[in-house]
């Protein structure tokens, strides 16, 4: 709603002061929001981490799956929004108005919000999984592969950006090239993307995980129901 | 003795789907199913954009030559990886037909949000092509034939065949011909002359050019059957995505640190 209001009047050209103050800043306010949130909420994560108990009930580790699955969700959720809805954005707005800057109306809020949140995250995620459920992603088992990719691809994505305008500001004014060459360098940004494929495998993980819980808890009430009492009634 | 072995099967399968579990339910799939939507959609949707994106933002761009060759090859590949998600943890023969419908959902915010109230333009103009029916039909090939060999062969031919029918269905009234400043064009090139796109393409910009275009009306057959073998190279490209990256990494870890 702030782009529909503020694109027309102050975001198509780079060169003014309404620019500076109404979209240039917004990068930075971006990029210190997400820093600012990312410290504090590691921190949060890794300290309330430490003084969780070490035994926990079966129930309270469904419970911690089951927040773990609301954070995939969030990171999934953020990986549509950075690689599909301002990708489109990015198509609509670039083919049809002219840009004269890196830091478009339409790369500010994709590039500099929502890449570096993916970052956020996934690692996150991880240090949660990694607090809270010992059974899949404690220390003892080593760095988990899913999140070794999904990290990867939100960091390469990040890493990406920078490659993708250096290629475009190589080319720009230089019509033929810039025609040629930017095919090329916004294809990384799909490839880096399919590595965001170990996201499932964290889903995996866990769902195996709760139908070991559940297996237990079935041998469990095996083990402490009342043993079969000889029958009583005299034979027919 | 198979039929033993199948009875015991069955028996099996039977109390798995009888078992009653204090954790699991059916909100757990909900979540699955929803949350993962959004990240299949998106991968749909960026490969397709930066891969072939160009040829479909634009009715005039829809062109015989590159859109239907390059389309189907640039999304089979999430497709093809969920087929191989969803048939090895359920047997679901869903995983293309499910693809296409997070694509549907992703392409059709970006048409309506981006394209039509952010710069204004017509929807009869920027509409997304479809690939429902074509993953719809791509599914019944992996249920039939139970294997991804045959499904890479004979669902690539039927994914760009469907891709190709399902949407000429919508392109074919803006191909017919008008007669527009004294030149014979069709009803799309002079949507493309109306609507000023005036910034250089976002991605590529090799829309129907060459000699295949003398091959007149036969220029979509050849088209469709190169975009068929394309197909089948996209198709295992997106088995790998499937079974290396992300079925693969299950319960698997690095070097302990």
């Amino acid at each position: 709603m702030y782009q529909a209001w503020a694109v027309f009047p102050w975001g198509l050209d780079s060169s003014t002061t309404q620019f500076f103050w109404m979209w240039r800043m917004l990068v930075v306010a971006f990029l210190l929001g997400v820093g600012i949130f990312t410290v504090l909420w590691w921190r949060w994560i890794l300290n309330t981490g430490r003084d969780l108990p070490q035994r926990f009930s079966r129930r309270e580790e469904v419970r911690r799956i089951a927040v773990f699955w609301g954070l995939i969700g969030a990171t999934s959720v953020n990986l549509y929004i950075e690689a599909s809805f301002w990708p489109n954005e990015d198509g609509a707005f670039h083919q049809t108005l002219v840009r004269d800057t890196a830091f478009t109306v339409a790369h500010i809020p994709m590039f500099y919000l929502f890449f570096p949140l993916g970052v956020t995250l996934a690692v996150g995620t991880y240090l949660y999984g990694r607090t809270r459920i010992p059974a899949v992603y404690g220390a003892d088992k080593g760095f988990p592969w899913s999140f070794f990719l999904l990290i990867s691809a939100t960091v390469t994505e990040v890493a990406q950006v920078a490659m993708n305008e250096w290629g475009h500001s190589v080319n720009l004014g230089n019509a033929g090239a810039e025609e040629f060459f930017a095919v090329w360098f916004h294809w990384p940004f799909v490839l880096y993307g399919w590595l965001a494929g170990g996201i499932f495998a964290l889903w995996g993980e866990t769902i195996l995980r709760l139908y070991a819980i559940e297996d237990e808890e079935a041998a469990d009430a095996r083990d402490t129901a009342p043993a079969p009492q000889p029958s009583t009634s005299a034979p027919v | 003795m198979a039929t033993a072995t199948i009875d015991l099967e069955a028996l099996r399968l039977r109390e798995i789907g009888e078992r009653k579990y204090k954790f699991i339910d059916r909100k757990w799939d909900a979540m699955f199913w929803i949350t993962a939507g959004f990240v299949v959609g998106a991968a749909a949707n960026i490969t397709h954009l930066l891969f072939a994106g160009d040829w479909d933002f634009w009715t005039d761009w829809k062109d015989r030559q590159w859109w239907m060759t390059i389309t189907p090859f640039a999304t089979i590949i999430i497709p093809s990886a969920l087929q191989y998600i969803q048939w090895r943890a359920w047997r679901f023969p869903t995983g293309a037909t499910y693809t296409a419908v997070c694509l549907f959902f992703c392409t059709w915010i970006g048409r309506l949000v981006q394209w039509k109230f952010f710069i204004n333009m017509p929807i009869n103009f920027v509409w997304s092509a479809t690939w429902i029916p074509a993953g719809i039909i791509t599914d019944y090939v992996l249920l039939k034939s139970r294997s991804f060999i045959l499904t890479s062969l004979i669902g690539s031919a039927t994914w760009t065949m469907a891709f190709w029918m399902s949407n000429y269905i919508m392109l074919l009234p803006f191909l017919q011909p008008t007669k527009f400043m004294d030149h014979t064009l069709t009803v799309a090139d002079v949507q493309g002359i109306s609507y000023i796109r005036a910034q250089t393409p976002e991605y590529l910009r090799v829309i129907e050019h060459g000699s295949l275009r003398t091959f007149l009306q036969e220029t979509q057959y050849v088209s469709l059957a190169f975009g068929t073998t394309l197909c089948v190279f996209g198709y295992w490209v997106g088995q790998f995505i499937g079974r290396r990256l992300s079925v693969w990494p299950i319960f698997r870890y690095l070097k302990q640190y």
